[in-house]
């Protein structure tokens, strides 16, 4: 396949006007490779789609009872057809306001929907994941405290932790294991990674008496229709995945980091930050603001590295967003947790432990009598991812508004055969 | 202007209705702020909104160091199979045996493209991918037991370069550019010393141009013991052509998104990636990828690695694009790099004349003009007044080094007949500069005017707040 549009004739008037005779001399000052390159000969269309198409079969979709960072939730039409406009799909970081007007806008919109949400007063216009948006959030936290310090509260998602600890090793912070007057941060997970959800008023206290920050990471996003908001509750910076606002699992990415913040950390805020402004002419308009924060101006001064960030998945959740409303989400939310209470119940009146000593939101732990690994192996049968299997026979379980009762019967049927 | 949050409440049926949950009420959520709008509304608004933004598929948008080529729609397609945008990233790697293999491919790929031992494609972007890579070098001189405390940065690169640095709390040591446009070497030469971590280099650099002495600072940082780092944004002007572990690299990043035509998509999502040479490779992210017996599987097990760096495996979707986009050109790549180097360089003379040339050789896939000749603010003017003709503007101010910079990175897929436009609107435009000044000082007119970034940044307003009634 080919995208160049040059003819035979376009190429030699172009190599005469830059004076030269052939392409191989044009680039000739570029030190050439050593060895042979070992590529496949170029593929047509057609035979790509077909070599693509039979690698994605090696793969089999299933019905999803996993969560663990990833979330099976419906994706409403509308949203592709938008996203894949090429207006937005094809721009990039909109270093021209006057011609970006589009996408600055949905960011605005996004920064919106995130503090209506979580009930910050500051978002920023989106990070490269859950986790990473963890890992700048520790950041954030370091810089304004001048604290090394992070405390964890356990049931961070190991996964989120891993990656804390990988940005901690490389800037220099720390895990601790007490809060005191050297801890920058205290992070808790809602629900946290085994699906409880826990009161963090006493967590907050503590923080906010030792001067650090309180950091929420929210693990299902769609959860933040039905619990009280990380901003009520006194967090000082929320960060979370947006996935499960219309983006595909997609084998884990791209997915969308979020971080939104209490007014006074603000200029703190790592990536790009899109601000209401007026034209020449007085009208209303958008453009990227506090840009003295950013690598590009502030080198080695910046608040972070970050230079590209999700907007088309930002684009995304905000259609989402829009287009469930508030009866749209508080539904999916209140069927992913009755889903998920029904199966619970059904796998307890059947020999399993449920191990979650909170309220659950639409995630669970259970110990199972028989064992996990022969359960996902089964149920991988016909086609059904069971949960995550976190060993000694204890199962992971998720359910979203997409696990039908009639899902959610097979399976018991399954398990209990 | 209107927000999605200013429409009526209308009557919306997307999902069945569910009863309320029984949390307990220290844990519930009150009130959830927010409306019911119906399809066609949205479906208006957003493309509305779409329709106020210039794309690679509206208007010629040649950004510098951005690589903004064609989008081929059929990777879009292909991201989109079920197989692919609907697998769990739990879900058990031998029922993800083609999640496994695109990522393995894809790391091979690149390995052969580079030069490089090894590939991660964990990282979520450019600039996530050269934290990795002073995080790695960062373990392997600790594990050394060596302190360096310095990264050699030259002054035309990427302000992401620096602002990684510091981030892992490396001192950058900063290198001016010579009156050829590269690294100044009697500088650099200064600079090195047993203290030094990385040097780090983009090569093309940022001003378009080739780095001529490349082997004379490998061999003097090799001799020092410091890593030589690439920046491969620019990897564009080099496909088939050059394999940068050849001319003596350690590590290099590649984005995904620019090099292999992943859509821009407003800002991103991008794509990262580091390669290493073999004495690094145990220190890239886990999982790493493994075959073995003909089957894919993940392997955590390395001691050395840094650590984990994405929520799951990276941009998955970004590496399906990327792997569909190469397999299409196959050993043909160097037609790309060949043609976006005689596309910048045929823009590059038929501008030359116009303007100022800070650096008066030939280029590489983009270059860096100024317009410091017609006065301060010129480029501002210029690339505002290039939106009124159709076009998007180039990257302005940048690389910091030249005044009144614009940075011009054509790419391979534009057609000579579109340079020769965007040729004739620069000269144009100069001539109005000349004739009409005002006419160029209060572009654009066909768009939104001037947007005032002073009072944005004074008079913060980051969201839209709702009415308490």
């Amino acid at each position: 396949m080919n995208f160049i549009p040059h003819t035979k004739d376009d190429i030699s008037k172009m190599l005469s006007v830059v004076g030269c005779s052939t392409l191989d001399e044009l680039v000739s000052e570029f030190k050439p490779r050593l060895s042979e390159l070992k590529l496949d000969e170029p593929k047509s269309e057609m035979d790509i789609v077909s070599y693509m198409t039979a690698l994605s079969e090696k793969n089999s979709p299933m019905k999803y009872f996993a969560g663990g960072g990833s979330y099976d939730h419906y994706i409403p039409s509308i949203i592709s057809h938008l996203v894949s406009r090429g207006e937005f799909l094809t721009s990039y970081t909109p270093y021209q306001p006057e011609a970006s007007q589009g996408v600055l806008q949905v960011l605005y919109e996004f920064q919106t929907f995130i503090c209506l949400l979580t009930g910050m007063d500051v978002s920023n216009a989106s990070l490269y994941d859950g986790a990473s948006a963890l890992a700048e959030a520790a950041l954030l936290s370091s810089a304004h405290t001048k604290r090394k310090g992070v405390f964890v509260e356990d049931g961070l998602n190991p996964n989120y932790f891993k990656v804390l600890q990988t940005y901690c090793d490389g800037t220099e912070l720390y895990i601790t294991n007490s809060i005191d007057q050297n801890t920058a941060c205290v992070i808790s997970q809602t629900p946290d990674f085994k699906g409880n959800i826990k009161n963090p008023s006493g967590l907050i206290e503590k923080t906010h008496q030792n001067n650090a920050l309180f950091i929420n990471c929210i693990s299902d996003a769609t959860s933040l229709a039905i619990i009280k908001t990380p901003g009520e509750f006194g967090a000082d910076i929320v960060v979370g995945e947006g996935q499960s606002f219309g983006i595909p699992k997609s084998f884990g990415g791209p997915y969308l980091g979020y971080i939104a913040v209490k007014e006074f950390l603000t200029k703190k805020l790592p990536g790009r930050i899109v601000g209401m402004t007026t034209d020449d002419k007085g009208n209303e308009g958008f453009v990227l603001t506090l840009q003295a924060r950013e690598q590009f101006i502030r080198r080695e001064r910046a608040t972070s590295n970050i230079t590209t960030n999700q907007t088309l998945l930002a684009l995304t959740t905000t259609i989402y967003l829009a287009s469930l409303g508030k009866s749209g989400l508080q539904n999916v939310a209140r069927a992913s947790y009755h889903r998920a209470h029904v199966l619970q119940e059904k796998l307890c009146k059947n020999g399993f432990e449920l191990i979650n000593t909170n309220p659950f939101y639409n995630e669970f732990l259970v110990k199972s009598p028989k064992s996990t690994e022969k359960i996902i192996a089964d149920l991988m049968e016909d086609n059904i991812l069971a949960g995550i299997d976190i060993g000694d026979n204890k199962l992971l379980i998720s359910c979203t508004e997409k696990n039908s009762l009639q899902d959610i019967d097979s399976y018991i049927s399954k398990v209990i055969a | 202007m209107k927000l999605i949050f200013n429409y009526n409440q209308s009557n919306t049926n997307h999902t069945p209705q569910e009863n309320d949950v029984d949390l307990p009420e220290e844990l519930k959520r009150g009130s959830l702020p927010l409306n019911d709008v119906n399809e066609i509304q949205i479906i208006r608004h957003y493309t509305e909104l779409s329709r106020k933004n210039y794309g690679i598929d509206t208007n010629f948008y040649p950004l510098g160091s951005c690589t903004m080529k064609y989008n081929p729609r059929v990777n879009e397609d292909i991201a989109k199979l079920p197989g692919f945008s609907n697998i769990h990233p739990h879900t058990p790697a031998n029922h993800a045996q083609g999640a496994l293999e695109v990522i393995w491919e894809l790391e091979e790929i690149l390995k052969e493209i580079t030069g490089m031992d090894a590939f991660s494609l964990q990282p979520a972007a450019g600039s996530q991918s050269e934290l990795l890579g002073v995080m790695i070098a960062k373990k392997y001189f600790a594990e050394k037991n060596e302190t360096r405390t310095k990264i050699i940065i030259p002054d035309s690169a990427h302000g992401t370069n620096p602002a990684t640095a510091a981030m892992c709390k490396f001192q950058t040591v900063t290198i001016p550019t010579d009156k050829r446009g590269n690294m100044d070497i009697d500088e650099f030469k200064k600079a090195i010393g047993k203290d030094i971590a990385v040097v780090m280099i983009t090569n093309p650099n940022t001003l378009g141009l080739y780095e001529e002495n490349l082997s004379e600072i490998k061999n003097i940082a090799k001799e020092n013991g410091a890593l030589m780092y690439c920046d491969g944004a620019n990897m564009n002007a080099l496909l088939g052509i050059s394999k940068p572990a050849d001319q003596g690299f350690d590590m290099i990043h590649l984005n995904l998104h620019k090099t292999f035509s992943t859509p821009h998509g407003g800002g991103g999502p991008g794509g990262g990636s580091l390669g290493v040479k073999l004495f690094l490779e145990d220190y890239l992210p886990i999982p790493r990828i493994k075959k073995e017996n003909e089957k894919f599987v993940f392997d955590s097990n390395k001691e050395k690695s840094v650590g984990k760096l994405h929520s799951f495996y990276g941009n998955f979707g970004i590496i399906v694009r990327a792997l569909t986009y190469i397999k299409s050109w196959g050993v043909d790549i160097q037609k790309i790099s060949q043609i976006a180097v005689l596309n910048a360089n045929y823009l590059f003379c038929l501008l030359k004349d116009d303007f100022d040339v800070p650096y008066d050789r030939r280029c590489a896939h983009e270059f860096v003009i100024s317009a410091k000749n017609f006065g301060e603010k010129s480029t501002i003017n210029i690339a505002k007044r290039i939106i009124d003709y159709g076009f998007h503007a180039p990257t302005i101010y940048f690389p910091l080094i030249v005044k009144e910079a614009l940075m011009i990175e054509p790419t391979e897929t534009e057609s000579k007949e579109t340079l020769d436009e965007y040729a004739k609107v620069l000269k144009t435009i100069i001539k109005e500069l000349q004739e009409e000044p005002e006419l160029v000082k209060n572009a654009p007119h066909t768009t939104p005017g001037r947007l005032d970034e002073v009072k944005a940044a004074r008079k913060l307003n980051l969201r839209w707040i709702p009415n308490e009634s």
